[in-house]
């Protein structure tokens, strides 16, 4: 097959995902090279750059409807779109498979708007400009990289790409404790990364015959008579196994309680635009990953441990909500925000409730699980917002302390109406994103406990407190009460170019948010149906429930024949319609 | 049985050239000249080449043996060459010595020292 | 035309007038007229309009329901009109609509809510004229001590007013209950904007934060009540709960449906209740309300009397079909205990807009009360003559204020003759709230201004109540008894502090004036309004009573005899309060009550033949007990904030002391690890390579003193070795060692 004939909408697709991986790291090198030291260049090259990719993704993100051109998303498809599959190291069955589908499509978007947002946003950066936008580019491929690897090694590869630059942007760029901070990301990070890369060799060892691939990895996981069901340590499986360990790493990036800690310090010292990509997309990989690997690929664990999950998800947001409470830096209480917002994505997507006691339904789950993906795109959205907008008037005053704070509203009125919008999406005001998230995840929680959804639903109780208190602090009162009052100056025509597309998405998503579960849905349909047929599976060996029997030692007798050989990936394979399942659930 | 007594064979030699090696090292280490140096090297080397050319006669050989066959010839010739490129050498040093420390003196050099 | 077609859309155009007055101001504010002064006809012109495509909607409803005498109670039940406009979200079966569920509430909803926002619009002009130029707050003092200058906020303020409004008709439009709560939750944010207008006085933003956070409490309950809806049922909208609640199967009676027990269905009443509790501020989520105060009064008037707080009224009326006889009660408990309460307070505050303000809240616990007790239509009837007459004396206080420049009472008096029109349309005001009428002589059936018919039933709905339940009955109908005589007294009493006798405060009299037309104007049109609003029209059976009885739920016409918790517990039918005997009894005694209270209220204030301190010294606990509102702020300050703010400090304190202390010293364990084999590779592996090489030096430098640099030496040296060698040959070397 030719690299170069354009006619082969394989080709085509190939050069269109690659393209947009590997621009910005293109770039970067590019940006190395080049023997010009202007850094008002620096910066217009990487947003070029980041433009360019942000147009190629919402070229992917067109609804394909009859038009035959490459890339376009087809909505109402479940399966794998876009798929790119090339040998890449043949000896280990390494590939160069990448793909798109409900549930990555949205990320990627918000990626590659987010980066353009923040590249902007980095205009006040003065040190260093040409390692500052090399590195931020770097890390945007990262980024891109690991929302479309299907291949486990490819993803694992995309996944350290972006630890490293993130680590020198905080460390390099950040602020006066960058140090510690940046080594407290990497460390935990690294340590939630390594925990991923065992996972990963475990799953691969265990495969019959060895494949990183995840989507066959999946198969394996969901067969009635899977290998990954072999006792692998102190009686647990290797699935069980398997999923604690990917769900420790990416509960790290997420961040779930307690090990949450590198969030708020590193949060602190990053400069804003990172401090918007650390919020709005590095934090939704770990959802990302826990929808895309850990469940489908270990689903008996996940049965097991769906109390773990939502019990975790639920801790974190009553906990993330009461430590912002008590924040006095402007920064950490966003940062803590964060903690409880990525909560309810993990109680949305734990919610098994399939579990529930007088329903078997999968509906809720759908919802609680696309309500997890709204809420990651509507964090992604709001956070970075926050973030810009207390990086303004850090810029301007140079300190966070909350009490210095103090009648912005009539030294910056546009800052102070953007900041009310973007403030209130986090609170979870209906018309403004931040609300279909949170309900949707609340509502499907309650199918699954009770007590875990009410206790999830009292904490719009405490949010409404701090963001409330916030305002009341920052923006309210008769006149500002710190240093550099006279910096306070209204919002240049950059910041306000910048603020103005969160406002709008936020306000879009709030009040058609069809517009996103229109994508993100079928996805999260195909795989909660998945799990669904996986515990409806006839239980060889037991009648009932069964994941207690499931795990105990069940050696594989014959490899199934289906696996023998990796499947040659043909469209039938990815547009796998549960259209059968989906009329079985409409029967009421 | 004695030297004295038995004809002239391999063994006088030896024996001269023995001697002529013992006074040459003698000469090294008891003249302070230079040149008396010099003239016990050359001593040294000729008694050594006195055994290489008895070795290498094939008169003096014991019958029924082969010996070292023309090698002794051969390197006494190398020899004499090389104690002539030597003595060379050996007066240069001697020259510039002397043009150092204003005599021939060895003792009063000792720039070798560790 | 199709009424099934025209009035959704009539209504969705109403519905959606405000919004683009607000979109319009939001962006463009500043820049309509100087200051923003044509923002104020803007956003009046849209709810004006609004107004008049309610009523036109109202007639072509009207043109197939008219209410015809015959109907009776509940005779000619209304097809509501419901429908969806477009779709939020869609998960399997589960669908999440915007759309509408009309029936004459409704209606009528629509029609005050426009109306009584109009009025309030136009009064605004006035109240809030000052805000057009630079404006002087003394209440938020500066660091400096002196008072703010500040921009005036004209059209902000008319900005927040279309947003609230649109806000509150998509509540009442709202055809589904998630709709409900977005709209619940965007009035709640116009609430919290507007009473923290004033922003940059503290106690206003205060006020503001304390309405929506006490909201959100109530919105917790809600949630929860539409979890177990939303998972028992699969649906949010009105008519697909109603008819799985009540099946036309079984003749419209609560059933429990498939999904739900029975306990699940009476904690979805009690989590929606709970949401209204919040909203109309019921005990004991009633303390924002006060607070709210500190808004303009107008938007005391819009908000915070006519019509936002009587939203959780309107929803417990809309969802009155799913309540169990169980949530009734404890409604009906609730209620009661919040109107003697606030009854209570009203009685001691000074302030004169947290009277009206407490009368609000004890009028809204009247509500509740005809509502729990199975009074839907009392309940459905104060509600809108309270927001009437409730606006027009918020309004008429507003007058007051800005004539005084003060909300104290006691710095008021003798204002009568200053301020005629204001005086006497509040006069009309108190006489609607406190109930005045002429209740049923022989023959002649009660009649009097708006609020003595929507009392009426409430009263007659109680009486009934406490036959068919003598056990625990009557407690509610004294409780609302003595409500009503309270709410009669302290009604007068405000307005014999604030109109009659001799000016208290002679500064403030002077300055005190008429105010301009733009706001007695509405004045009098809401104190028409308050007179009239429970009539019919003359010789019609035209009127506000026929038109909600027709929205009256469908299979709640009887009444129940209790639940399946509480089997002994019987809701009257409300036709039944109306028998003669019932009605007679239950007017009279409230016609008593009232004039009781008023009878009081002008011998203490009005002819100054008792002295109000006599009577505090009196009952000095009680009265310390209510002027300090029953010290509910202090008891939640110290049960709820406190804990709260310190249980987020603990958790900050874990963060940093265990679980950052965790991290750091597992990082410092490794890093004294580290430590520790550096150390060992210092000592044992460095130590011994040195050694060696100390070793090999101290041997070489001992060596050195061979090399004496002399010559001769050297020659003897080599000879000495020669010797040495030939003598261990000598004495070693043989063939055999050479290999030989």
């Amino acid at each position: 097959m030719s690299f170069f004939n354009f006619h082969d909408p394989e080709v085509l697709r190939t050069w269109l995902l690659s393209l947009i991986i590997f621009l910005p790291a293109l770039g970067a090198g590019v940006l190395c090279v080049l023997p010009i030291r202007s850094d008002q260049f620096f910066k217009r090259f990487s947003l070029a750059i980041t433009v360019l990719v942000f147009l190629l993704t919402v070229w992917l993100a067109i609804p394909a409807g009859d038009s035959s051109a490459v890339g376009h998303f087809t909505l109402g498809e479940p399966g794998m779109q876009n798929v790119v599959d090339h040998e890449w190291i043949p000896s280990f069955n390494i590939r160069y498979f990448l793909g798109l589908d409900g549930i990555s499509l949205p990320l990627v978007i918000l990626t590659s708007f987010l980066s353009v947002l923040a590249m902007w946003a980095s205009w006040s950066i003065d040190k260093s400009v040409r390692a500052y936008c090399a590195l931020f580019l770097l890390l945007e491929t990262g980024m891109l990289g690991v929302f479309m690897a299907l291949d486990f090694f490819l993803f694992y590869v995309f996944w350290e790409v972006m630890l490293l630059p993130m680590y020198f942007l905080i460390g390099v760029w950040g602020g006066p404790r960058r140090e510690y901070a940046a080594i407290k990301f990497f460390l935990f990070t690294l340590a939630g990364s390594v925990l991923i890369l065992i996972a990963i060799l475990v799953l691969y060892f265990t495969s019959n015959p060895h494949t990183f691939n995840m989507l066959t990895l999946a198969e394996i996981g969901q067969m009635p008579d899977s290998p990954f069901h072999q006792t692998l340590l102190w009686g647990k499986s290797v699935s069980w196994w398997a999923f604690v360990l990917l769900f420790i790493g990416f509960a790290v990036k997420l961040p779930a309680v307690p090990i949450h800690t590198w969030l708020p310090d590193a949060h602190v010292e990053a400069p804003t635009p990172v401090s918007m990509i650390l919020a709005g997309v590095l934090l939704k990989m770990g959802g990302y990953g826990i929808i895309r690997i850990c469940y489908p690929i270990c689903p008996d664990a996940g049965y097991e441990l769906a109390w773990v999950v939502c019990g975790l998800g639920t801790v974190s947001m009553v906990y993330g909500a009461l430590a912002a409470m008590a924040q006095k830096d402007f920064k950490r209480l966003v940062a803590y925000s964060s903690v409880s917002h990525m909560g309810y994505v993990l109680l949305g997507i734990g919610a098994w409730s399939a579990t529930a006691e007088f329903q078997y339904n999968t509906d809720y789950w759908t919802m609680g699980m696309s309500g997890a993906m709204f809420q990651m795109i509507a964090h992604g959205i709001s956070s970075a917002g926050m973030f810009f907008l207390v990086g303004v008037v850090y810029e301007r005053v140079h300190h966070r302390n909350l009490d210095q704070y103090g009648g912005l509203f009539a030294r910056m009125p546009v800052f102070s109406g953007i900041s009310m919008v973007i403030f209130f999406a986090a609170l979870g005001l209906p018309g403004l994103c931040g609300f279909w998230g949170e309900l949707f995840v609340i509502l499907g929680a309650w199918s699954y406990s009770k007590v875990l959804a009410v206790v999830a639903a009292s904490v719009v109780i405490l949010t409404a407190g701090y963001i409330l208190w916030t305002i009341q602090r920052v923006y309210l009162g008769p006149e500002y009460k710190g240093p550099h009052g006279d910096a306070l100056t209204p919002m240049t025509r950059r910041e306000k170019y910048i603020a103005a597309p969160l406002v709008a998405l936020a306000i879009l998503l709030g009040v058609y948010p069809k517009a996103l579960f229109d994508y993100v849905t079928p996805t999260v349909q195909k795989t909660v149906v998945e799990m669904k047929d996986w515990s409806e599976q006839p239980k060889a060996d037991s009648q009932s429930v069964g994941w207690v029997e499931r795990s105990e030692p069940h050696h594989r007798k014959n490899p199934p024949k289906k696996m023998v050989g990796l499947a040659p990936l043909d469209p039938p394979y990815f547009s796998e319609q549960p259209s059968v399942d989906l009329q079985e659930t409409e029967q009421p | 049985m004695s030297l004295f007594t038995e004809p002239i064979g391999l063994s006088h030699f030896l024996v001269v050239g023995a001697v002529l090696f013992v006074c040459g090292v003698i000469c090294m280490a008891t003249k302070r000249n230079v040149l008396g140096v010099l003239m016990g090297i050359e001593l040294v080397l000729n008694g050594a080449n006195l055994n290489f050319v008895a070795f290498g006669s094939s008169v003096l050989r014991p019958a029924g043996t082969e010996g070292i066959g023309m090698d002794g010839q051969m390197i006494a010739l190398f020899v004499i060459v090389l104690a002539a490129a030597e003595a060379a050498v050996a007066l240069a040093i001697a020259l510039s010595y002397y043009h150092a420390h204003a005599t021939v003196d060895v003792d009063r050099g000792d720039e070798l020292k560790g | 035309m199709d009424i099934n077609s025209i009035i959704p859309l009539l209504l969705a155009l109403a519905w959606l007038l405000p919004l683009g007055s607000f979109a319009l101001i939001f962006l463009f504010g500043p820049r309509m007229g100087r200051a923003g002064r044509y923002s104020a006809y803007l956003a009046t012109g849209a709810i004006v309009v609004s107004c008049v495509l309610s009523f036109a909607a109202l007639g072509f409803w009207l043109t197939e329901h008219y209410p015809h005498a015959a109907a009776g109670h509940g005779g000619h039940v209304a097809q509501p009109i419901s429908g969806e406009w477009y779709t939020l979200a869609e998960f399997g079966r589960l669908r999440l609509t915007i759309g509408y569920y009309i029936d004459s509430l409704t209606l009528a909803m629509f029609c005050m809510v426009t109306l009584v926002a109009s009025c309030i619009h136009v009064y605004s002009f006035g109240y809030m004229h000052e805000e057009l130029s630079d404006v002087t707050d003394p209440l938020a003092p500066l660091s400096n001590g002196q008072p703010l200058r500040r921009r005036g906020r004209y059209c902000r303020f008319f900005q927040y007013f279309s947003l609230f409004c649109f806000s509150m008709l998509g509540l009442v439009v709202a055809g589904n209950l998630a709709m409900v709560f977005v709209f619940w939750e965007l009035v709640g944010i116009c609430s919290y904007l507007l009473i923290g207008f004033y922003r940059e006085r503290r106690s206003a933003s205060n006020a503001g934060n304390k309405a929506f956070i006490v909201n959100r409490v109530g919105d917790f309950g809600m949630i929860v009540g539409l979890m177990a809806i939303w998972t028992g049922l699969g649906t949010f909208s009105f008519a697909e709960i109603f008819s799985q609640v009540r099946p036309i199967a079984a003749g419209h009676q609560l059933q429990t449906p498939e999904g739900l027990s029975y306990g699940l269905l009476v904690l979805a009443g009690l989590g929606i209740f709970c949401g209204c509790v919040g909203k109309s501020a019921q005990f004991p989520l009633h303390v924002w309300l006060p607070d709210a105060m500190e808004g303009p009064t107008p938007v005391s008037a819009l908000i915070h009397a006519a019509t936002m707080v009587a939203a959780g009224v309107y929803l417990v009326g809309r969802f009155f079909p799913v309540f169990t006889p169980e949530v009734l009660l404890v409604i009906a408990v609730v209620g009661c205990i919040t109107l003697f309460l606030a009854a209570t307070i009203a009685i001691t505050a000074t302030d004169i807009k947290r009277v009206l303000a407490y009368s609000t809240v004890s009028q809204l616990g009247f509500m509740m009360l005809a509502l729990g007790l199975g009074g839907w239509l009392a309940g459905m009837l104060h509600l809108f003559t309270h927001a009437c007459f409730k606006s027009l004396l918020f309004l008429c206080s507003g007058s007051v204020i800005h004539a005084c420049g003060t909300n104290e009472m006691p710095e008021m008096g003798g204002l009568r003759r200053k301020m005629p029109i204001t005086s006497i349309t509040m006069l009309i005001g108190c006489l609607a709230i406190a109930g005045a009428g002429i209740p049923t002589l022989i023959g002649m059936s009660g009649f009097g201004l708006s609020g003595f018919h929507s009392k009426d039933y409430i009263m007659a709905q109680g009486l009934l109540f406490s036959t068919a339940n003598p056990g625990f009955g009557p407690i509610f109908f004294y409780a609302a008894l003595i409500g009503a005589g309270m709410t009669s007294f302290y009604m007068f009493r405000l307005w014999y502090m604030t109109f009659a006798g001799r000016p208290r405060d002679e500064h403030v009299h002077s300055h005190a004036h008429e105010s301009p037309l733009s706001m007695t104007g509405p004045l009098m049109v809401l104190a028409v309004l308050a007179v009239v609003a429970a009539w019919n029209l003359p010789f019609t059976e035209l009127g506000l009573k026929p038109l909600l009885e027709q929205a009256r739920p469908v299979g709640t016409v009887e009444g129940v005899a209790g639940g399946m918790l509480l089997p002994n517990v019987a809701m009257p039918a409300e036709h039944l309060a109306h028998e003669y005997a019932n009605s007679v009894k239950a007017e009279w005694s409230a016609f008593a009550v009232a004039l009781l209270g008023f009878l009081l209220a002008t011998a203490f204030y009005g002819l100054r033949k008792l002295d109000p301190a006599d009577a505090r010294r009196t009952f000095s606990p009680l009265y310390k007990l209510f002027v300090h509102k029953w010290w509910f702020d202090e008891l939640y300050a110290l049960l709820l904030i406190r804990p709260v703010l310190r249980i987020s400090n603990w958790v900050e304190a874990i963060d940093k002391r265990v679980i950052d202390w965790l991290a750091d010293n597992s990082a410092r364990a490794v890093a004294a690890v580290a430590r520790l084999d550096d150390w060992i590779d210092r000592i044992f592996v460095d130590n011994t390579v040195n050694l060696l090489a100390r070793w090999t030096y101290s041997t070489g430098l001992w060596l050195r003193r061979l090399q004496t640099g002399n010559v001769r030496q050297y020659v003897m040296w080599l000879g000495a070795g020669l010797v040495g060698l030939f003598v261990l040959m000598n004495l070693y070397w043989n063939y055999a060692t050479a290999g030989g």
